[in-house]
């Protein structure tokens, strides 16, 4: 009799434990917030299912992508930093090789039309090819990658499980990492909150004065409600002559497209720093002064920077204030978007 | 009067296929015994040599002396074209490097008769824009760009001694699927004889695809030895190798049932 009690106790203790490490995937519901334009990326193609986003995530999180298994996605891209590489100008990859550019935060993404600063990548599913090929951050190929999870531990099956096909594709793979990352969604910051009439959302008056300065001086091209308008434009910055990087021209080979780079979302702005494409700012009261006092003139020059923006000091920490009200801790601490090690 | 000649007897030549093609307008149904696929073989070649990688040298016509070491490109959008018209979603990558790819099968061609085959040399802009692709579009197959997103839609790389670069080396890549410079080019072949789908025997149509047409209009190798974005000279390279394409023969494979 004492023994059944054993059993059915460890049995209880057992459940009890799993379901305490849960981690809800059975909620994988992509969500379209009132108010915001349609989505660009076509889920009709890659239906989003518990498995294909589980599967993602451990490709995210895996250094088996990279060619001496030392770099996964999340090296560059973590989580608490609005999945940017927090503190590094320039993001380093395998052999501690340094890269051209600052690495991108990443959400929101089924709204992105193109992808990278220069837009050189026209879709979600093809983006991870980048760094994946890129010889200074994963130094690999797909073939490779394909090769890799191939005798992996336990990659066949979930495979088997997100696409019911257990042969591994480079397709599968790529829309296995689609699925996990169209779920970084970030849309419940104070600021959603407050146009939203919701609790917390309620604003200071230092904060409400810096989305007035906002919406005069940034949001043409950091539009709302996702904060940019996707379009890539030159914003005075001196190049660096040992990067010599001209954005999207390189992409088009239009020379009406030197020095253009994305307008990147400035949603959870205060978690990502260094900005700009190169990282060459540490603060966002840097990238103010530059706007007000360093904008170099050119033919490309964003029509906004024609004209020099003046800005108080009081007005771009009152901005400052109001920037902050973008993060989104429901997204930074997604217990979903975690790396479980399953 | 020769001309007035000339004109009688095309008329004449030409009435036999008018009535031909009426004639066989009905609808043709396939009985189960009936086959819906064709097999297309290719072989590579320079001029009426087989294409051989590595050691085998060739001489283009601009006189310059080189070696193939790698020559992969795609066929997409098959249609064959006689009493009615059938597109087929068909994408093929020719490796010479892989014997496998020498071959491929159209399924679902509908039974009829056919004179003609076109197809897309490359990829259309369509699947460059649509993500990751399956099968032989899957960018597992190392053509396709990462940095600026698109198919390589042909690709020829190979040494020759005028090259004045690392290992003597050249190397095409071509692709780019946005306009002024997009590289899929469409290809229409007359077959040599009536073509007929659905009978116990599975049509095949051999077809070549000769290097030398990359090196037309006297392509001078010392100069032109790497394309490797989308733009005029990959537009150019297109143009070339889309004359590169002859059939040579159909034949029938009786089906073991």
């Amino acid at each position: 009799m004492k023994k059944y009690a054993i059993a059915i106790s460890l049995g209880m203790f057992i459940l009890f434990i799993s379901s305490a490490f849960d981690t809800k995937d059975d909620e994988i519901k992509f969500v379209i917030p009132k108010g915001w334009p349609k989505p660009v990326y076509d889920f009709s193609k890659n239906k989003l299912t518990s498995e294909g986003f589980r599967l993602g995530r451990k490709l995210f999180y895996d250094p088996i992508l990279s060619r001496d298994g030392s770099t996964s996605c999340a090296n560059c891209h973590t989580q608490w930093s609005a999945f940017t590489h927090v503190d590094h100008g320039l993001s380093h990859g395998i052999n501690g090789l340094k890269g051209k550019r600052n690495s991108l935060t990443l959400f929101n993404l089924a709204w992105n039309k193109a992808f990278m600063w220069d837009g050189g990548v026209n879709h979600l599913e093809v983006q991870p090819l980048a760094p994946i090929a890129n010889e200074v951050e994963m130094g690999n190929s797909l073939e490779n990658i394909v090769k890799a999870l191939d005798t992996a531990h336990g990659y066949r099956a979930r495979f088997y499980l997100a696409f019911g096909d257990s042969a591994i594709t480079g397709q599968h793979v790529l829309k296995a990492i689609a699925q996990f990352l169209v779920m970084f969604q970030s849309y419940n910051s104070k600021y959603d909150k407050y146009t939203r009439n919701e609790p917390g959302g309620e604003m200071t008056e230092q904060e409400l004065n810096g989305l007035k300065l906002f919406r005069q001086h940034c949001n043409s091209c950091h539009a709302e409600p996702l904060f940019t308008n996707y379009s890539f434009q030159n914003t005075g910055l001196s190049v660096d002559t040992f990067l010599n990087d001209y954005g999207r021209m390189k992409v088009t080979g239009d020379p009406k497209d030197s020095l253009k780079f994305r307008v990147p979302s400035l949603r959870n702005v205060a978690m990502s720093y260094p900005y700009m494409h190169d990282g060459r700012f540490r603060s966002i009261i840097q990238v103010l002064d530059h706007y007000t006092n360093s904008v170099i003139q050119s033919p490309t020059l964003a029509k906004e920077f024609k004209t020099p923006m003046v800005l108080s000091v009081q007005d771009k920490k009152d901005i400052f204030e109001f920037l902050k009200t973008l993060s989104d801790k429901d997204f930074l601490y997604d217990m979903r978007l975690r790396d479980w090690r399953e | 009067m020769n001309r007035f000649i000339v004109v009688m007897w095309l008329l004449v030549l030409s009435t036999p296929l008018c009535a031909y093609s009426q004639d066989n307008a009905a609808e043709w149904v396939l009985s189960p015994k009936d086959t819906d696929k064709v097999e297309i073989d290719m072989r590579a070649v320079f001029k009426n040599r087989i294409l051989r990688t590595g050691d085998k040298y060739y001489v283009s016509p601009h006189g310059d002396t080189f070696y193939v070491d790698v020559f992969r490109f795609y066929i997409t959008n098959i249609s064959f074209i006689g009493e009615r018209t059938a597109t087929l979603a068909n994408d093929h990558l020719f490796d010479v490097a892989d014997t496998n790819t020498y071959s491929f099968i159209v399924k679902n061609v509908p039974p009829g008769v056919y004179h003609s085959i076109r197809f897309t040399a490359g990829v259309d802009s369509i699947a460059n824009v649509s993500g990751a692709n399956s099968g032989d579009l899957d960018p597992i197959k190392g053509m396709y760009w990462a940095w600026n997103s698109g198919y390589i839609m042909a690709k020829l790389e190979g040494r020759s001694n005028v090259c004045k670069t690392v290992h003597n080396a050249f190397e095409f890549h071509i692709g780019g699927y946005m306009p002024p410079h997009n590289a899929a080019r469409t290809v229409t072949l007359k077959i040599p004889e009536y073509f007929q789908v659905g009978r116990q025997s599975m049509p095949g149509i051999s077809m070549t695809a000769d290097v030398a047409a990359w090196f037309a209009n006297n392509l001078d190798l010392a100069k032109t030895n790497s394309i490797m974005i989308p733009g005029k000279e990959a537009c150019m390279m297109a143009d070339n190798y889309s004359r590169m394409f002859f059939i040579d023969e159909v034949s029938y494979t009786p089906l073991n049932r």
